[in-house]
């Protein structure tokens, strides 16, 4: 027996011993492995959605080709439908909006982590099934799989329970997160950090999570409907029995249109603090983009029925929803004014996140100006269901996710692992992705227009016109695909092997730059007292200010404590 | 962007919102892209001038969201005053079929996987072809009898969805004899690329023979099948 210590001693039982990094990734609560989990697995998605393009596209080279028999190419589709809806768009924007945001208000977690992990391993559960379904048959039934050629007496296999297996188990997990990311933006702000002073992809975040909380569960209700019809004998969609399958197509398109907004916000949230940051100037008018996001997620929501202009609904309807589509011109509009006016006597670096900023916008511009003419009621019953549609939806949501998505990488992932992405080699990414994605969807927008090419068909004949664009298309998908394995490859390669990013890698404003790269696992050491929408600014002055270098700069009257 | 020659009142009409779609999408994309490209060259740092910091009062907002929404409120006005032409039913002309008993000809067309089954008015049918008496209002009654199909032929009409449980309704005039095609834009199943239709439109008087040549070639065919059941030599 000796004596009892004179000091207190070191207590090491029960202290975690550190862990193989995949366990320690399986079993998190923290929004930023949960986060990196979400946007790791939509750009491996994007990856798989890019070889069934390519296949698809190769179908499409010469008429009335032989390379997938039809059944083939169905399955094609409603897979690439599927990823890239599923696991590639939704995920990676919720991932970025879940692991920025709360970097962005202050938050040393979240506020409800479990329902971000058990949302995320969902989500990761469902694109399991999804492909799980190769494995015996996917889904036939297209992008959106419309009853009653979903139904079980048309397609009896089990591809559709597959694919509603699938998206429902990706879509709950969604909403999960949705409610952590919800409740984060609410509760778990930093002091002083007002909504009036959130940065506008904390908003975005809050907007995507509210949008997703609203459409998820429509789209929830839809598929287990969906299901009840194939496996119970019910009559939800049956139209002969006193259900109907137009109330299908209502739910469905709820969602997705929903979900085409939720990524657009996400994309222009993003690309509303590249711009500022790169132009070195605040943004034109805050409030005004912040408002036009609110409005983008619900008016563009509710504008769902035009997806369905030549289905047998009533005029007025279709007069509301081109209401509904046309009023968006405004907060889209308002968007891309001030983000050009905050370019407008800026000192503008072209740097690779603002560079895919930039084609984001083009690319979103594109689409969306042909979105208006499908929306003109006349017009949208000659165009859609043509593959001006699908161009259009390329452009705008496929630009916003990928053009966007890229912005956003290129822009946070410094944070994420305190390296840059290789400079050069983005610029060669982008350039290749742009030429490829006009190539690939302006030749699709002639041969919709202007000869009618129908969707989602597996094979078109000769003499309709349409040769030569759909072999440009199809050159022009190659030439995309390569542009967007360079970047993939970039990010790879760029983890280990990027130039070291510092903290404050760009000279952003928000709070997420005030912590390190990559942050610990509590976000922030200390907190500062947030005086305005530029903390990060103020911090910078601060510290000017303390070490006396600030003779040329005036003092500045808040001067929180960093 | 133009409709491929229209040759019916309301697809003319139809023609003509495109081109206003189509001028309207010019200017918003141009002003976009090029503002942007402007501000990318003309603010490009290594020119060396200073940042201003100046942000945009609520004043300039609400004149440019103004300005859009004028813009989008000409667009709503000019979109319904040319769907509600496109959608007008047309009076059958001078050189249509006069006899018709209804006005507009109906003709019950049934979307089935992977072939369109057109029911004349005197109980004759075809598959695939249609059959139309040139500057006569014709009205296609859209079903389905399994999955959501859309009828389309860009030249004659804007497209429709037959769809099982409800009817749907596609109206047009066919201004000139000859023979417009169209193909089935919902994606239907298997043999949905194939699935493609054509409308003949012929004089009344060639329409009139060949309706009743079609009943009389189902009745004759009826007959004999009725005759080979019941005197029990069936294949």
């Amino acid at each position: 027996m000796s004596a009892p210590a004179r000091n207190p001693e070191l207590v090491v039982a029960g202290f975690p011993r550190s862990r193989p990094r995949w366990t320690q990734i399986a079993t998190s609560g923290d929004h930023k492995d949960l986060g990196r989990v979400l946007i790791a697995a939509a750009l491996g998605f994007l990856f798989v959605a890019l070889v069934e393009l390519l296949l698809m596209r190769l179908q499409l080279i010469v008429p009335e080709n032989t390379f997938l028999d039809p059944v083939t190419f169905n399955r094609m589709l409603s897979l690439y439908g599927a990823t890239a809806v599923f696991l590639f768009a939704v995920p990676l924007a919720l991932g970025f909006f879940y692991y920025v945001a709360p970097l962005q208000i202050g938050a040393r977690r979240t506020a409800l982590p479990q329902l971000g992990q058990i949302g995320t391993w969902l989500f990761v559960a469902g694109a399991a099934v999804l492909y799980a379904g190769f494995l015996f048959t996917p889904s036939e039934a297209g992008v959106n799989p419309l009853p009653p050629l979903s139904g079980i007496a048309f397609l009896a296999n089990n591809g559709v329970d597959a694919w509603a297996a699938s998206s429902g188990l990706a879509t709950l997990g969604f909403v999960l997160i949705s409610i952590d990311l919800t409740a984060t933006v609410r509760r778990r702000r930093a002091p002083g950090m007002a909504w009036r002073r959130m940065p506008v992809f904390a908003w975005a975040a809050a907007i995507g999570a509210r949008l997703l909380l609203v459409i998820g569960p429509v789209l929830l209700a839809a598929i287990a409907m969906l299901l009840i019809d194939r496996n119970y004998d019910g009559i939800f969609f049956a139209g002969d029995s006193g259900g109907s399958p137009l109330l299908w197509q209502h739910l469905s398109w709820i969602f997705y249109t929903g979900s085409y907004m939720l990524v657009l916000v996400f994309a222009l949230g993003a690309i509303a603090e590249i711009v500022p940051a790169m132009a070195r100037k605040p943004l034109f008018n805050r409030n005004a983009v912040i408002g036009s996001l609110i409005a983008i997620a619900a008016i563009g929501t509710l504008a769902w029925m035009q997806n369905m202009l030549t289905a047998p609904i009533g005029l007025g309807w279709m007069y509301f929803a081109m209401v509904m589509s046309l009023a968006l011109i405004v907060p889209f509009g308002l968007v891309f004014f001030n983000l050009i006016a905050t370019l407008a006597g800026g000192s503008v670096q072209m740097r690779a996140p603002l560079l895919f900023a930039a084609g984001a916008l083009a690319s979103i511009a594109l689409g969306l100006v042909t979105e208006v003419n499908h929306s003109m009621v006349a017009a949208g019953w000659y165009l859609q269901h043509t593959v001006d549609s699908t161009a259009a939806t390329h452009f705008a949501l496929g630009g916003a996710a990928v053009f966007g998505g890229f912005a956003a990488l290129h822009w946070w992932f410094p944070k994420m692992t305190g390296r840059t992405l290789g400079e050069t080699l983005a610029r060669i990414s982008f350039w290749t992705m742009l030429i490829g994605a006009l190539l690939a969807f302006v030749p699709l927008m002639l041969a919709g227009s202007e000869e009618s090419q129908v969707i989602d068909a597996y094979k078109f004949f000769d003499a309709t016109g349409v040769n030569g664009y759909n072999l440009v298309a199809t050159i022009g998908s190659f030439v995309l695909a390569a542009g967007i394995l360079m970047t993939l490859a970039n990010a790879l390669l760029s983890r280990t092997g990027g130039a070291p990013a510092g903290h404050d890698t760009w000279g952003a404003d928000s709070l997420e730059w005030f912590a390190l790269s990559p942050p610990e696992p509590h976000n922030f050491d200390v907190l500062p007292d947030v005086r305005s929408p530029r903390p990060m600014r103020d911090i910078r002055d601060a510290i000017a200010h303390r070490s006396g270098r600030d003779e040329e700069r005036p003092a500045r009257e808040s001067q929180p404590v960093a | 962007m133009a409709a491929l020659a229209p040759h019916s009142p309301g697809i003319d009409q139809t023609d003509t919102l495109l081109w206003i779609g189509f001028v309207a999408a010019t200017v918003l994309f141009l002003a976009v892209v090029g503002g942007l490209l402007y501000v990318l060259r003309r603010f490009r740092a290594d020119r060396g001038t200073e940042p201003r910091q100046l942000s945009g009062g609520t004043g300039i907002q609400v004149r440019v969201g103004g300005a859009l929404g004028a813009f989008a409120a000409i667009l709503l006005v000019l979109s319904i005053v040319y769907t509600e032409k496109a959608r007008e039913t047309p009076a059958t002309g001078s050189a249509g079929l006069q006899a018709a008993e209804q006005a507009p000809l109906k003709i019950k067309t049934t979307g089935q996987q992977w072939l369109w089954r057109y029911d004349y008015p005197n109980e004759a049918f075809s598959y695939y072809k249609l059959v139309v008496p040139v500057d006569t209002a014709v009205e296609l009654d859209l079903v389905s009898t399994d999955v959501v199909h859309t009828w389309d032929v860009p030249e004659l009409s804007g497209k429709r969805d037959a769809v099982p449980g409800k009817t749907n309704h596609v109206v047009f005039k066919a201004d000139e004899e000859g023979t417009y095609f169209g193909q089935a834009a919902t994606l239907s199943g298997e043999a949905y690329a194939a699935m493609r239709t054509e409308v003949e439109v012929v004089s009344p008087g060639e329409y009139e023979a060949f309706v009743e040549a079609t009943k009389d070639d189902i009745q004759t065919a009826q007959d004999r099948v009725v005759s080979l059941i019941e005197s029990g030599d069936t294949p």
